[in-house]
């Protein structure tokens, strides 16, 4: 159109001498947020000229020129609590939550779907799968799940730079072999505009750019690099874990009795007359391999008509089947009445109430398939 | 190695929308972004293209070609830009001359003679985000049907 000419020299330097320019930082106040410029903002660029002819200063005025801002598309999805939740065998309704972050330069729905596939190195250990799987967004934004409160299944209209909390609720299979259930939140960037419904997810533009429309960008990152996520698909995810925490082991407990000694025949065949000693022997036991029960606790009300021995009670001795295969003051390490003994490493505690006549041992930990024995005794009044 | 197109070239096909302004000095704004596309022999080349496909971060090129298309010389030109609110100046574009910018709209200069106050009080020397102006003097008249270009770079907030 027209030849190139020559871009005239400037007058360089020559406004070196004014004085400093001071603006203050409001225009920060009107700044966008980390999103950018909002999607569909007309960008107008329109510049001024002055100049002079014979000496009468005249001013010329460019054309305008403008771009639309295009929409980036971007989000963030992250656990919204610090580790996994701790879940019973068989509890209904646990909470995971989780937070979207809507980093488009728009307001933006934001489909939501979960994912139990096992994603590698991510969760070891994942040996099943919840049900009844529900995902809500936090309503009322406290942040904590409430049943029939929190409904809504997708994030309506969030704005630029703003986060919403979703939770997924689900059962917990009623299965003793149950450890850890891996669940992943997926969110999906959709159109926003209907406060009422759900937009469609968004699709990148391939068609070739028009100035005037707004063309959607994929600027999302693959956000778990564990091969769940792609970056580009306007897509993003976050895993918890469902990890069982309680569970209920097969405990059982059995009493056995045996006279040690009575004040006729001594210890050679001991009768249960009144002065004999009868030493009482309880056997707890967990019987699912593998699942530890903790802080076991036994009580035993003596038998009516018959005096504790003091300091009798210990703990610890070796059984085989429902019998204390010892006898006497070495089957177990001895405890003291008033509970101040503690069986080292072990832990086990035990104590004598002489008002209400129990015996109380306490088993802090009893390892799946193993026993663990504690006798007292009385004597016959 | 990449290579960068002359400007003008591309200016003849995209100020097609030149003003239709009275005076003699005709000022023509274009918005361009730079397309990387691999040439044949393995460099990389920058085209200057309309901004179809632009978002916040984006690095857009603004160019003001001025003419004289009238009959006598035009003396003190100067070439103002205040920059849309949505742009932030980055530099002069390679080629172009640097402008003087300004952070109020009234004081202008190189970038490192400008200060900015703070909302304490303070100030602190400006940066190119706080740059509202940018502006270019003709040191010399503008001769009757002569024309030249200034570009500089910037990026959508």
């Amino acid at each position: 159109m027209y030849a190139k000419g020559v871009i005239r020299t400037l007058m360089a330097g020559t406004a070196a001498v004014v004085s400093l320019g001071i603006a203050t930082n409001t225009a920060s106040a009107q700044a966008p947020g980390p999103a950018g410029t909002a999607a569909g903002t007309s960008v107008t660029n329109t510049a001024q000229a002055s100049y002079s002819v014979n000496g009468v200063q005249q001013s010329a005025t460019s054309n305008t020129t403008s771009f639309v801002v295009d929409r980036k598309v971007n989000l963030t999805v992250i656990a919204n609590q610090p580790n996994n939740t701790q879940v019973a065998i068989g509890q209904t309704a646990a909470v995971t939550t989780f937070k979207v972050t809507n980093n488009t330069n728009g307001t933006q729905d934001f489909l939501l779907s979960s994912s139990q596939t096992p994603i590698t190195n991510l969760f070891t250990g994942d040996n099943f799968d919840v049900t009844n799987i529900h995902i809500y967004v936090d309503s009322n934004g406290n942040g904590t799940y409430d049943a029939g409160t929190d409904t809504v299944t997708y994030i309506n209209e969030l704005g630029a730079d703003q986060s919403a909390v979703v939770f997924i609720v689900a059962d917990i299979p009623n299965n003793q072999a149950n450890a850890l259930a891996g669940i992943t939140l997926i969110a999906q960037v959709a159109a926003g505009g209907d406060t009422a419904a759900q937009g469609l997810p968004l699709a990148a533009s391939v068609a070739p750019n028009d100035d005037a429309v707004v063309d959607v960008v994929f600027a999302d990152n693959d956000s778990d690099g564990l091969g769940g996520d792609v970056a580009l698909n306007g897509q993003g995810r976050a895993s918890l874990g469902y990890e069982i925490t309680t569970r209920n082991v097969a405990l059982s407990v059995a009493k056995s009795q045996l006279v040690l000694n009575d004040p006729v025949n001594l210890a050679l065949s001991p009768k249960a007359i009144p002065g004999a000693v009868v030493q009482y022997c309880l056997i707890v036991n967990n019987g699912t391999v593998g699942t530890p029960a903790s802080n076991v606790v036994l009580t035993d009300v003596i038998p009516a008509n018959t005096t504790y021995v003091t300091n009798s009670l210990s703990i610890g001795a070796i059984a085989l089947g429902n019998t204390c295969l010892l006898t006497g003051i070495v089957g177990g390490v001895p405890l003291a009445d008033d509970g101040s003994v503690t069986v080292p490493v072990l832990n086990y505690t035990g104590s004598f109430n002489t008002n209400t006549k129990t015996v109380n041992a306490t088993i802090p930990v009893l390892l799946g398939g193993t026993s663990v024995a504690a006798t007292f005794r009385v004597t016959i009044n | 190695m990449i290579t960068r197109p002359m400007i003008a070239a591309v200016l003849a096909a995209t100020a097609a929308a030149a003003s239709a302004a009275a005076g003699p000095l005709q000022v023509t704004s274009s918005i361009l972004v730079e397309s990387r596309a691999a040439a044949a022999d393995g460099t990389t080349r920058i085209a200057l293209v309309k901004p179809s496909k632009v978002t916040p971060g984006d690095k857009v090129i603004f160019v003001l070609a001025y003419r004289n298309t009238g009959t006598q010389p035009l003396s003190n030109v100067v070439l103002d830009n205040p920059l849309p609110r949505q742009i932030a100046y980055r530099s002069a574009n390679p080629g172009s001359p640097a402008p003087d910018v300004s952070v109020d709209g009234k004081t202008f200069g190189s970038l490192a003679t400008l200060r900015v106050r703070s909302l304490d009080g303070s100030t602190r020397p400006a940066s190119p985000n706080d740059v509202t102006s940018v502006r270019w003097r003709l040191a010399s008249p503008l001769a009757a049907g002569s024309q030249g270009q200034f570009a500089f770079q910037a990026v959508l907030k």
